[in-house]
């Protein structure tokens, strides 16, 4: 065995993250990874009473998501044609966004009318809010009760840099450009069981995202289940096994210390063992068996996973018609991994599992002809679709995992600028909106009387609207041109981290080290160090 | 109890290092695993001794073990009874890996280790083949083994000195001679326009077709031709072969026939590639589902050209190209997709001679990112054709990507030169937007392309900018667009768009499709921000600027302290366009500049552990680079120095100048910077090849990348989604491992290593798997070649000689257990069990050959190979 042990800690050292890692995690280091499941505090990745393990899926909005065409403030003012001219999602003029209760969902009334017919923001019942149209399938899961929005939410010091915003969401670190470890992946190192078991973090994307990075323990990435094993010479099962046995053995073997030597290692043996466990899963799922159990928009059961034409929505049904897809032509390279994520969650042991969709940089062009359709219109379909598709997938496909296991998260770098720009679209700003779906999810009717959180004046931060003309309100609440935050994204995961998937308090404070720090007021609001007010963790489980 | 007596025999020659214990066996010490507490950034020199780990004895063994040393060529233990005796070399017992063993003969004794590391020279060639160049070729190796390493580095930073023969970038001139049978097959699938046919020349040229016969069934001419005017006896009529604009010239002709007395003379004035830009005819009578032939006559023309014949049918259900052209010869004319500038970008990285050039080349691409697939977005406004789009858009890349490969060919390049090719460059101009930026009437500019000049191609994130410099540079562009301008006026920003309109054209001469020109920059003064502009100013709470920000302490002399704001007169009409110019003219030889490309080029040469800069005196990075202060880490110090070089130089700013400070560098040249790098996919698909391919005495080689433009970039993008010429974010792809190396991603790279070595025709009666394209290596011909035919059956030198080829920086001592696995593998039979010794294998046959490729698919999926 290479001498891993002894490396990791000069390489913890190596960090400048001392003070949250610390002592705890540092004796957690040195001793055989095997008995650190049994000293690790907290139950992340421990069954529960009915014997499943608690999971977290998450989905990262890369580019950065405009949060106020997502949750939309109807009820502000400054939310208008002045500011947004083509790109403003209109009201319902017979709709009175001022009352109601529960989300809308306007369905297709015939089987053949098209999916997205309905024009105007979808009043989400508390008063203030509306989701975009192209988001209606959330409304089912918004009436469960199953699903959270949390808007406003930001960190301070906000960089509107994506590469340097996309990391601290990562890292859990903001404003820190040493941290090079991902905060899921420190989540899954407090379980105990980031070394030894083979699977707990996992993403299937285009490679290993950095919340799931860390040097002293490897998480696995898929670019494409399907392809999951190894070749031989010649390529049949003995050419293969020998070859397989070689480069295992080999990766035992010790060599004088370089800096990534230990990373490849790590992932080497990773490799390999994970190899065997995907060998027993189907992850093309021949036959795409996994539809919707009612009616979907009043036509016929649509399949949960459009990973191509024939399986989008009712498009395969009625003549190839493209009005009828649920999602973007574009996006079957998402669902088929969003399905990779889901059937790995379900099957293995995983407790973290990740998947990103990209393209939400809309500077140009963010709406198409008519502004709820276009760039920005095909993203939100997906992001509605899914948590439609995963909430009905858990509750009725899947055996190891279920939906009230489960929690789904979005992560996006930032949100963007009040008044749209010249080239029709909006350039980076501060604060944008998270979306939590799950079983365990407190949103409508479930312990809260809404599941929007952050997008009301009666907040304990209110969102102040603004004057119909000027800069004045939430909506400028920041240098005069973006919206001020009220949440920070560390409370929404922390939350998560501590609440759904099980850490303890102190196991959290070494995930997220914000929560040592008093002025950051992640746990319980207050006044955040750079003087706006905040609130602490939203009640969403 | 650890002793440390002198040693009476040292050699003088060798570098070597000496530890030394004492033991007494009967009293065993504990061994005591002591970390190697050294960290690699900032290791100049040899790094510390290593020690001995443990000792032990049992079962009449005794067995010392160490902890591994970099670059060790051997290990080796002496030992004496008595400490007054001079300590010699112990033969008793033998170095397997990093331990020794030998029979326990008395219970007393001492021993000592003595590691002799390869030399700095062998070191340095290791290392200079692995970051000047995309890794050795056997020839390489051997060349600048003799050459030394430094003549090297001396040849490679003078690429126009180097003779660089590409074979794959002479343009084809071969299209056979006299009329030629051509046929092709396919199962006809009629739906959308499946039923139309085409004939076209993919540039500008012309050529000759008679007896074109489409027949149903496999046998080509044989039945009734479903091609109306196939043996072109008849006149040309409109009903049977309709003629596009770039086509319109073609005529039947009586000078030549292959029978009857006329045959088709196919003249096209730009390429075709669609029913739109071809000649082609609705074919009636086919039955979907069913198969059909094609069949032909080509004659080839007279006149010099290069443009290659295509005929077939919508879909390609059948196709035949009889002579393609290369895709460098459609490279030159505007005709190749993005598959063709892929495939010629990496070849040039696997073949080049000027391997620095390629190297700098690429990290150029990779600076200044542009993406293609946006490029081809934009053509979308202009044109129907998707075909012609993804020209156009790869035609951009490759124009900026061949501006920087000239530019570097002159001795005195400077960064400057490089940052405006690229700022010129109309993909850069359409990937941040600057393309729909307007500044006029008070609007609001577009700030992408200021943002991502600052933060990612000169200065660094937040280092010596704020978002007011953004907002306030970001109008300095605006105004700066495209056009399609006249080919003479393709570096004149002020031209008109083109009035040429393509010979044969009757109709709609403003559409683009019509037209022919080339895509440049052009100014367009109404679009711009005409104001007086002051950046780097420090502002009033009202965002007035006050005065120019001053260069911070930091940075100690020559820059601490001075002003470094830019004010931007008014201007209007063309006048405006100089902007932009003084923008990056002024931004060019900053010390945020300097200090920021110095890191990366230092990230590329030397190791990842550069950090970025910071001017915030809480960062724990400000100190890092804090010249003022001195004290300075190895890595700050090599940064100090290449941007002296820089800022001394005249003119500031020349690559060259910097790349000769690094080179030279301690840091460079030793453990610091051997080994310390992850390989890229590029860097681990080109160096896979590379590492194979020695030249056969006829010409040919014993490797090759994949020849197939529609798959070399396959592996790239399953490796991680490494897709040249085509990031979305402009902060290109990683430089470092991390990002590159999970479970998945090493499955793709080992996956690709097995598909390479593979043998073409198949092993044991399986295929060859197509994960590396139509890449192939012939380790059986490279080992024929370079070992005498005495060492063709034995596993020891076979591994020998390949562990020297894949591993040069390492050490034959610190490969022992490599070696012992390859020399196992060989002697192992396929099933992975049976012994089957090597030696008895007849070198000619296929078990032999299977046998190996096996063996070096093996060593070159292993961990170390991904190390650069």
């Amino acid at each position: 065995m290479p001498n891993i042990n002894i490396l990791s800690r000069r390489a913890f050292f190596d960090r400048s993250f001392k003070v949250g890692l610390g002592a705890a995690l540092a004796t957690l280091v040195d001793i055989p990874w095997v008995m650190k499941r049994a000293l690790a505090e907290g139950n992340i990745g421990r069954p529960g009473p009915d014997g499943k393990i608690k999971k977290m899926l998450f989905i990262f909005l890369r580019g950065a998501n405009d949060a106020l065409n997502s949750v939309i403030p109807v009820g502000d003012p400054a939310y208008n044609a002045t500011n947004r001219p083509t790109i403003m999602i209109p009201k319902d003029p017979g709709t009175d966004y001022t009352a109601g209760s529960s989300c809308d969902f306007p369905q297709s009334v015939l089987a053949t009318d098209p999916t997205f017919g309905y024009g105007y923001a979808l009043r989400l019942g508390n008063g203030f809010a509306a989701l975009h149209p192209s988001l209606k399938f959330l409304a089912p899961v918004y009436n469960a009760g199953d699903l959270a929005l949390v808007h406003r939410v930001a960190y301070p010091k906000q960089s509107r840099s994506h590469f340097d915003s996309q990391n601290y969401w990562e890292t859990g670190a903001p404003n820190n450009n040493l941290v090079k470890e991902g905060i899921f992946y420190r989540a899954m190192v407090e379980s105990g069981l980031a070394n030894s078991a083979p699977l707990t973090g996992v993403s299937v994307a285009s490679s290993l995202p950095l919340s799931l990075r860390g040097s002293a323990a490897a998480m696995t990435n898929l670019t494409d289940p399907t392809r999951y094993n190894l070749l031989g010479i010649p390529n049949n099962t003995a050419g293969n096994a020998k070859a397989d046995n070689f480069i295992n053995t080999a990766n035992a073997d010790p060599f004088p210390d370089k800096k990534n030597r230990e990373l490849l290692n790590l992932q080497y043996q990773n490799m390999a063992n994970t190899l065997r466990i995907f060998a027993g899963i189907n992850f093309a799922e021949a036959g795409n068996t996994f539809v919707d159990d009612v009616n979907t928009d009043n036509d016929a059961p649509y399949h949960l996973f459009p990973t191509s034409n024939a399986t989008n929505g009712g498009y395969a049904l009625h003549a190839s018609d493209p009005q009828k897809y649920v999602v973007d032509t574009g996006a079957y390279g998402f669902f088929t991994n969003l399905k990779a994520a889901a059937l790995v969650l379900n099957k293995t042991d995983a407790i973290v599992a990740g998947v990103e969709i990209d393209g939400f940089d809309t500077h140009n062009n963010q709406v198409g002809a008519k502004p709820v359709i276009g760039q920005h219109a095909n993203l939100l379909g997906r992001i509605g679709w899914a948590m439609y598709a995963l909430r009905k997938y858990f509750t009725l496909y899947s055996d190891q995992a279920k939906w009230e296991n489960l929690a789904v998260v979005t992560l996006s770098e930032f949100g963007r600028t009040t008044i749209q720009n010249t080239s029709m679209g909006t350039d980076h700003a501060e604060p944008g909106v998270m979306f939590v779906a799950g079983g365990a999810v407190k949103g409508y009717g479930k312990g809260n009387p809404t599941g929007v959180f952050g997008c009301s004046p009666s907040d304990a931060v209110p969102w102040a609207p603004g004057a119909a003309t000027g800069t004045t309100g939430s909506m400028f609440g920041v240098s005069g041109r973006y919206l001020k935050r009220a949440y920070d994204y560390r409370s929404v995961l922390g939350k998560l981290i501590r609440d759904h998937l099980g850490a303890t308090q102190n196991q959290l404070n070494r995930v997220i080290p914000g929560y040592l720090v008093g002025g950051e007021h992640l746990l319980g609001g207050g006044t955040s160090m750079d003087g706006t007010p905040i609130m602490g963790e939203p009640n969403i489980v | 109890m650890l002793f440390f007596p002198p040693c009476r025999n040292p050699e003088p020659t060798k570098a070597r290092v000496l530890i030394m214990t004492a033991h007494r066996l009967l009293a065993l010490v504990a061994a005591v695993a002591v970390p190697a507490a050294f960290c690699y950034a900032g290791l100049i020199g040899d790094p510390p001794p290593p020690r001995i780990n443990t000792i032990t004895a049992t079962n009449g063994q005794k067995r010392i073990q160490w902890t591994p040393y970099p670059a060790a060529q051997r290990y080796q233990i002496f030992s004496t009874d008595d400490l007054s005796q001079p300590c010699v070399p112990d033969t008793a017992g033998s170095v397997s890996g990093f331990s020794w063993s030998a029979p326990l003969v008395s219970d007393r004794g001492f021993h000592f280790l003595q590691v002799t590391p390869l030399t700095s020279g062998e070191l340095l060639v290791a290392n200079v083949l692995n970051r000047l160049a995309y890794g050795p070729t056997p020839d390489e190796l051997e060349r600048v083994r003799a050459l030394g390493a430094d003549n090297y580095i001396q040849e490679q930073m003078a690429p126009e000195t180097i003779n660089d023969p590409l074979p794959f970038e002479t343009v084809t001139t071969n299209f056979g001679s006299g009329w030629q049978y051509f046929t092709s097959t396919g199962v006809a699938n009629t739906s959308g326009t499946g039923t139309n046919f085409y004939i076209y020349l993919n540039l500008k040229g012309d050529c000759f077709i008679d007896d074109l016969r489409v027949v149903a069934g496999t046998s080509p001419g044989v039945g009734v031709n479903l091609i109306r005017n196939g043996d072109f006896e008849l006149p040309l009529n409109p009903n049977d072969w309709v003629l596009s604009p770039n086509h319109a010239a073609s005529v039947i002709t009586t000078d030549v026939s292959h029978s009857g007395s006329s045959s088709l003379h196919v003249l096209a004035s730009s390429g075709g590639t669609t029913r739109d830009s071809a000649i082609w005819q609705p074919v009636t009578g086919l039955a979907n589902g069913t198969r059909y032939s094609l069949s032909y006559w080509f004659l080839p023309s007279t006149n010099n050209q290069l443009s290659s014949l295509t005929i077939r049918f919508s879909g390609s259900w059948i196709t035949s190209t009889p002579y393609p052209v290369s895709s460098y010869t459609k490279l030159l004319n505007g005709a190749a997709g993005i598959d063709d500038l892929r495939q010629w970008h990496i070849q040039r990285a696997v073949q080049s001679r000027r391997q620095l050039l390629e190297v700098l080349d690429q990290f150029l691409e990779n600076h200044f990112v542009t993406q293609y697939s946006k490029s081809r977005d934009y053509f979308d406004g202009f044109y129907n054709d998707a075909n012609r789009m993804a020209q156009l858009a790869a035609q951009l890349e490759f124009k900026e990507n061949q501006r920087w490969r000239q530019a570097l060919l002159i001795p005195q390049c400077t960064f400057y030169d490089l940052l405006k090719i690229s700022a010129e460059s109309p993909a850069m101009i359409i990937y941040l937007d600057t393309v729909t930026s307007r500044g006029d009437a008070a609007r609001i500019a577009n700030e992408n392309y200021a943002r991502e000049l600052l933060e990612l191609f000169d200065f660094g994130v937040d280092n010596g900018y704020d978002q007011s410099d953004i907002t306030v540079m970001s109008r300095a562009w605006t105004g700066w667009r495209l056009e399609f301008v006249d080919a003479a006026n393709e570096f004149n920003p002020f031209a008109p768009k083109t009035t040429n309109v393509m010979a044969g054209v009757t109709a709609n001469f403003n559409a683009y499709s019509n037209l022919v020109g080339v895509w440049s920059f052009n100014y367009k003064s109404q679009y711009h921000n005409t104001s007086s502009k002051s950046v780097f100013y420090i502002r009033d709470a009202n965002g007035n600027p006050l005065s120019p920000k001053l260069v911070p302490d930091r940075f100690g002399p020559p820059w601490a302290g001075n002003p470094y704001g830019l004010v931007i007169p008014s201007r209007t009409g063309t006048n405006g366009v100089q902007d932009g110019y003084d923008v990056i003219r002024h931004i060019s030889n900053q010390p945020f500049t300097e200090e920021y490309l110095s890191i990366k080029l230092c990230r590329l040469f030397v190791h990842d552990d550069f950090p970025n800069p910071s001017n915030d005196p809480a960062n724990a990075n400000f100190n890092f680079y804090n010249y003022a202060a001195g004290n300075l880490s190895p890595e700050a110090d090599l940064v100090h120095q290449c941007m002296l070089a820089w800022e001394n130089g005249n003119p500031k700013g020349q690559i060259r100048a910097v790349l000769n400070v690094i080179f030279k560098s301690d840091l460079f040249r030793s453990h610091g910077g051997s080994m310390q790098k992850i390989k890229t996919p590029l860097e681990y698909t080109v160096s896979a090849v590379r590492a194979l391919r020695a030249a056969n005495p006829n010409g040919t080689f014993t490797a090759q990348m994949d020849t197939n433009s529609a798959t070399i970039g396959t592996p790239l993008s399953r490796m991680g989604s490494m897709n040249l010429f085509d990031r979305a974010a402009p902060d290109g792809y990683p430089e470092a491992g991390p990002p590159w190396i999970s479970a998945g991603t090493l499955a793709e790279r080992v996956r690709f290593i097995q598909s390479l070595l593979y043998n073409p025709a198949g092993a044991g009666g399986v295929p060859k798997p197509s994960d590396a394209g139509t890449s192939t290596a012939d380790p059986v011909g490279l080992l024929k070649l370079k070992l005498p035919n005495n060492s063709w059956n034995d596993p020891g030198a076979i591994a020998d000689y390949f562990l020297g080829l894949l591993f040069p920086a390492e050490g034959k001592a610190n490969l022992d257990l490599y070696r012992t696995a390859a020399i196992n593998y060989l002697n192992t039979a396929d099933d992975g069990v049976t012994s089957s010794p090597f030696s008895s294998l007849t070198s000619a046959s296929a078990t032999y050959d299977t046998r190996l490729r096996g063996m070096v698919a093996m060593l070159m999926t292993m961990p170390r190979f991904h190390e650069q």
